[in-house]
């Protein structure tokens, strides 16, 4: 169920303090469904917290979070359910290292959404397969590359058929003969017709996948439109600054 | 370097070679130490397998062969003696004179020679070979020269008092009932305080003070005050002053748990502070409770970090048991520092503190080599605890 104005998630005057450090100052946005929001900008601009203040992994000082027609900020949301329909991926992977790849999948699934251990293990092996792994199943996180931890990590998310997948930095930590493979499974994705938000530093990504682009830069977003259009024609100065060194 | 070498089979011996010199000093070095050891050990073999007799020098030295008490004469003599003669003639032979000199000379001079040259040495092999041949020097050269003061001492009074294994005979059996007895008060104490520090550990991680703060206050005190203290305060204070009537066996396993809890406590945060922060966020992510975060992530992966830690604070348990002797077990249920004690005392005999050493050790030598295999294994990264590969 969507919010009243149709998006998927809607953030609304989102302030952010870590102490004396205001991080986010004053973020309005909205996803729209099937809609592939890429987020760039220098380090410490608040791309991630503003990512993780969309599943609350970060509190907001100050806004709401709309998600479900329900504001989540609210003290009363149960987060966990909330969580349920909200996939992440992490630039460190975070896959359990104690457990295989399969069982990584299908341990939320039977203990969060108590799925049967069979059905379970189907939905993993499913999302095994989309990510081209489906033959590591039984391999643990250390036996893994990096690449195939992070799709691994990728499958965990999609396995409980989020609403919305955020990702942030994904392909930072990857060799880069590893970044490609990662990208590939997050462009099927988003042809599949994914809601996602993407916090990433791979611009040709960014320009060819994003349907919407976001420049941050000191917590407040400095441009928004269609990638093409920001990447031809940054119209601030801290853009302009920011791909002339970056590209 | 930018020169390409040629492709070889082997990996080239980047040490190069050794040399005469080099191997003679390793060489006499390692002798030195060999003849001192296994010298001792051949004279000791040597001298146990020959006659069962107690010979003039050992009487003349005070060990003198036993004789049970008489309706006419008191027992005089000292229990065992033939076979603390043998050890005593052995340590008093020429032969063993000569191998501790032997030993002290040939260990300083590998000594002289590998300290006076290993520097100029061309080689990385030769400087090891020179190296290695004086440490064995000096460690036969010690050992050599500590022995030989014992030679020249009394070493009867240190036979009698330490080898003598005739004595351990009037109290055997305390002394493995004792064992046993310590090691289940090791066990029952360490499970009891594994539970409360699972339990400790958890409220002291919470981010409220109103948690934290009680959690804090009974580790700080548990780990502040002596365990004898805190044993005293159990029995005479608690135990009696609350009318509780339960034995000094069951009160001092509880205080020990008691005591145990709080250090248990302290390894298992450790260990569940060392998970990396990402665990939490992506178990929560996913949708799991903070509990079930902990249950089915945080948790397990800390308990295998916790494995050594917990396995030091076992060893030190084990020994602490030994404290319990200060309430006074009864006498079937001493454990193994007081039924020592109960043997020295109905013998004057110090052997018995010789053995309850190297019971302690039957305990605790397997402990330590466990912590050191799990150690070595986390440490080769058998079990990952990092998700890059």
């Amino acid at each position: 169920m969507p919010n009243e104005d149709g998006s998927v998630v809607h953030l609304e005057g989102i302030h952010k303090w870590f102490g004396e450090n205001h991080v986010l100052r004053g973020i309005d946005l909205s996803l729209d469904p099937g809609e592939v929001q890429v987020v760039i900008g220098p380090s410490g601009s608040g791309k991630s917290t503003l990512l993780r203040c969309v599943n609350l992994l970060e509190l907001p000082s100050q806004g709401r979070v709309w998600f479900d027609g329900k504001d989540i900020t609210d003290i009363r949301t149960d987060l966990n359910e909330v969580r349920t329909h909200i996939g992440i991926v992490f630039q460190a992977f975070n896959l359990f290292p104690h457990k295989t790849a399969l069982r990584n999948i299908t341990l939320p699934l039977e203990k969060v959404l108590h799925v049967s251990p069979e059905d379970a293990k189907a939905r993993a092996m499913e999302q095994l397969t989309r990510v081209k792994l489906a033959e590591k199943a039984d391999a643990y996180p250390g036996q893994l590359s990096g690449g195939q931890q992070q799709r691994v990590a990728i499958a965990r998310a999609l396995a409980m058929k989020p609403r919305l997948m955020l990702f942030d930095e994904v392909t930072s930590a990857l060799d880069p003969e590893l970044v490609g493979e990662v990208l590939q499974v997050m462009k099927d994705l988003a042809a599949d017709g994914m809601t996602m938000m993407v916090v990433t530093h791979e611009m040709g990504f960014a320009r060819e996948v994003g349907s919407r682009m976001l420049f941050m830069d000191g917590g407040v977003i400095v441009e928004d439109g269609d990638p093409r259009a920001v990447f031809s024609n940054p119209e601030s100065e801290r853009l302009k600054q920011f791909f002339s060194q970056i590209l | 370097m930018a020169e390409v070498s040629e492709t070889t089979a082997e990996a080239p011996d980047t040490r190069g070679t050794s040399s005469r010199f080099a191997d003679g000093v390793f060489a006499v070095g390692f002798v030195s130490l060999a003849v001192l050891l296994i010298g001792t050990l051949a004279i000791q073999a040597a001298f146990a397998l020959g006659p069962r007799t107690v010979t003039e020098r050992c009487i003349a030295r005070g060990i003198i062969p036993f004789v049970p008490e008489t309706a006419t004469s008191p027992q005089s003599g000292n229990a065992g003696s033939p076979g603390m003669c043998h050890i005593l003639e052995g340590i008093l032979s020429p032969a063993q004179t000569a191998v501790l000199l032997f030993a002290i000379v040939a260990g300083l001079l590998a000594v002289i020679a590998g300290l006076a040259t290993y520097r100029r040495m061309e080689t990385r092999r030769r400087r090891n070979r020179v190296v290695v041949g004086a440490v064995f020097g000096i460690q036969a050269s010690v050992l050599g020269a500590f022995l030989l003061w014992f030679i020249r001492a009394t070493p009867e009074k240190s036979i009698t008092q330490f080898l003598n294994v005739e004595a351990l005979k009037v109290d055997h059996t305390f002394l493995l009932r004792g064992l046993v007895i310590t090691l289940f008060m090791a066990l029952a104490a360490e499970s009891l305080g594994i539970v409360l520090g699972v339990l400790l550990s958890l409220l002291t991680i919470s981010k409220r003070t109103a948690v934290r703060a009680p959690a804090r206050v009974y580790i700080n005190i548990f780990r502040g005050t002596p365990l004898l203290v805190q044993l005293s305060i159990g029995y005479f204070g608690v135990n009696n002053g609350l009318q509780l009537h339960q034995s000094v066996f069951v009160v001092a396993i509880v205080v020990m748990g008691l005591n145990a809890g709080a250090y248990t406590a302290e390894v298992f945060r450790a260990g569940i502070q060392s998970i990396e922060q990402g665990q939490m966020e992506a178990a929560r992510s996913l949708g799991f409770s903070y509990l079930q975060a902990m249950r089915y992530s945080i948790v397990p992966q800390a308990l295998r970090r916790v494995i050594p830690p917990l396995l030091n604070e076992f060893v030190i348990l084990i020994k602490d048991t030994s404290l319990v002797v200060i309430l006074g077990l009864p006498l079937q249920r001493l454990e193994l520092f007081g039924a020592g004690q109960q043997g020295y005392s109905d013998t004057y005999n110090a052997t018995y503190f010789v053995a309850i050493a190297i019971g302690y050790l039957i305990i605790t030598l397997p402990m330590i080599g466990i912590v050191n295999a799990v150690e070595r294994r986390l440490r080769s990264g058998l079990v990952s605890v990092t998700g890059a590969a």
